[in-house]
């Protein structure tokens, strides 16, 4: 009896896993299927798990535009410049927040800490932003806020506070400044999780679309997520991909359009997730336990 | 004068005694001071009649007119309410699944079939709200949703989803769920990881089933980071998540009974309706609130658990 309930146990955890596994995995399947759909069997069909007509016009209506290959580029770029700056102000903010000789090293902890509980809030941000510091239609309106985030802060903190100190008193003593023990010890020793912290940073810029939703009109300067956003709710698709001036005499296909470029924009996370994986699960779990 | 002298002196001695340390601090505390805590100032919006020809500084005090205004109307309770009730929802139901989702995970023997699963469930994490907005809107739209379409070849009528308003807390906590169990429940694993497997050898000597460790020794030894992260929860509950909503639900005004959260409706105040006034007396009332919350229940942590406040 007990025999054939635990068994009965193991069996429904097994289903249980199974099918969440596959709720996960089928909005992706369904997305990238139908992006190879014809127009006409979404339109009469709608979604299907496997659509019946084979076609590849959304892409290449897509690929004919300007707009995705901008759009690449500021995504790629503010990415990119991004993610380096953002590791490099993190990283060396939170060496001196770890490190036992700065006296003040609390206060600044404390001053990180209550920006995690008291906010400017979405007007002092969007002041800040667009009429003090002008950013308004600016690439760097995409790059800037988001350089210090004081999670990946104190993960960085709880990290340098687990090396061996001596190795910096041994290094002082042979006459290294703390901008050379930073660069040429700490730095290297810590590529691990300062590759962790770089790929949380990567996501978030090339997931982020509010800061683009808030401070960019300018569709030159629309990130990939801003894209599709404006593919979902743009009527006029046509002059949004193609660029003005060009006049196409077909049909647009407008919900192949859509899939594709969604495709188009997590290809890159779905190609580079089986390698980068474990490293986001070493940093959740540095992150969860932390003091 | 003689303490400030030394106070001074102290202050000088430590930057120069350090300042290759305070040097690599420089640009991160720049950014605090420009980022989070110049914008702060905006508060006082709140308190004043903002015209952006006056500036911050020269527009008209009115003291708490804004306040007034904004708590003399519905809408305060509404988005209040929806925010704590949708937060709410998440919380439970999310970390619930994902503790669920841990242990069924660490049960698995078949190292194969754990990565696999384990990277399935953790790859909608990686994708952002506007990707998941198109999902959404390929199961529910109601002409070429996935679900409309199935009802209809069963014989049953579609819902018209995106003009049913009472439907959408559930919709937002599934897809919650789906979104974060995964990321939530490598945290639980990890918590898992950590027990020593000499309870459970102890237990099975007494005949427990696989059953009876789960519910008596994993979730009593999880209770620590169950209640961490419960508290962090609670700590942002007045916090709705905006990327979420605003991807998912966007504009529709039907649909506002339901999914109107306080950062949606600070957004359209500021955006669509230029009211900065409004906006930073919501937004100020939002920070307020949230900020006791946390001081709040990080004392009621402290009381339960020490280990288990956050500061």
């Amino acid at each position: 009896m007990v025999e054939l309930r635990e068994r009965a146990f193991v069996v429904m955890m097994y289903t249980v896993l199974v099918i969440f596994a596959l709720v996960c995995f089928l909005p992706f399947w369904l997305v990238i299927i139908n992006s190879f759909a014809t127009e006409t069997s979404i339109q009469t069909q709608g979604y299907q798990f496997f659509p019946r007509g084979f076609s590849l016009s959304a892409y290449e209506y897509l690929f004919s535009g300007k707009q995705l290959f901008s759009s690449y580029k500021v995504t790629l770029f503010v990415t990119t410049v991004g993610t380096l700056l953002a590791v490099l102000i993190t990283a060396t903010y939170a060496y001196t927040l770890s490190h036992p000789r700065v006296k003040y090293r609390n206060i600044l902890s404390f001053l990180t800490y209550f920006t995690m509980l008291f906010g400017a809030g979405l007007v002092g941000f969007y002041m800040l932003i667009a009429n003090w510091l002008g950013l308004k239609d600016s690439i760097w309106a995409l790059i800037l806020p988001y350089l210090l985030n004081p999670f990946y802060a104190f993960i960085l903190v709880s990290f340098f506070r687990t090396l061996p100190f001596e190795m910096n008193e041994a290094a002082t003593v042979d006459g290294a400044n703390d901008l050379v023990i930073f660069f040429r010890i700490i730095w290297p020793i810590s590529t691990p999780i300062i590759a962790t912290v770089s790929l949380f940073y990567a996501l978030s810029y090339w997931n982020d679309w509010w800061l683009s939703l808030l401070f960019v009109d300018n569709y030159k300067l629309h990130p990939l997520q801003m894209m599709i956003r404006q593919l979902m709710s743009n009527l006029n698709a046509k002059a949004y991909v193609a660029g003005s001036g060009t006049n196409y005499n077909i049909v647009v296909p407008t919900f192949g359009m859509q899939l594709a470029i969604v495709c188009v924009t997590i290809g890159p996370i779905l190609f580079v997730y089986p390698f980068i994986q474990k490293y986001f699960v070493k940093g959740i779990t540095i992150g969860a336990i932390k003091g | 004068m003689k303490w400030q002298r030394r106070f001074g002196r102290g202050v000088v001695a430590e930057f120069s005694k350090n300042r290759y340390l305070y040097l690599l601090a420089l640009p991160g505390t720049l950014f605090l001071i420009v980022f989070a805590y110049i914008p702060m100032s905006a508060h006082l919006l709140a308190f004043k009649d903002f015209r952006l020809s006056d500036g911050l500084w020269g527009s008209k005090w009115v003291g708490f007119d804004n306040f007034r205004y904004f708590f003399s109307g519905n809408d305060w309770l509404r988005v209040t309410y929806n925010t704590l009730f949708l937060n709410g929802l998440f919380l439970v139901f999310g970390l619930g699944f994902a503790v669920m989702l841990a242990i069924f995970l660490s049960e698995v023997i078949s190292p194969l079939f754990k990565r696999v699963a384990q990277s399935f469930v953790f790859l909608p994490y990686f994708i952002s709200w506007i990707v998941i907005s198109m999902m959404t809107q390929a199961l529910f739209s109601t002409s070429e949703g996935i679900i409309n379409k199935t009802l209809n070849s069963l014989g049953f009528e579609g819902v018209e989803w995106y003009l049913t308003p009472s439907v959408w807390p559930a919709i937002l906590t599934i897809i919650y769920i789906w979104k974060f169990a995964g990321y939530n429940s490598i945290i639980f694993l990890a918590g898992i990881t950590g027990i020593s497997p000499e309870y459970y050898e102890s237990a099975k000597l007494e005949g427990a089933t696989r059953f009876q460790q789960m519910i008596y020794i994993t979730l009593p030894l999880l209770r620590p980071i169950i209640l961490l992260m419960l508290l962090l929860g609670v700590g942002r509950i007045f916090y709705g998540d905006f990327g979420m909503i605003y991807a998912i639900v966007g504009d529709i005004g039907v649909l506002y009974p339901t999914t109107d959260v306080i950062d949606t409706f600070a957004y359209r105040a500021l955006r669509q309706l230029g009211n900065f006034s409004t906006s930073s007396a919501v937004v100020l009332y939002q920070s307020v609130m949230g900020l006791i919350t946390v001081v709040i229940f990080n004392a009621i942590a402290k009381r339960i658990d020490t280990d288990s406040r956050l500061f």
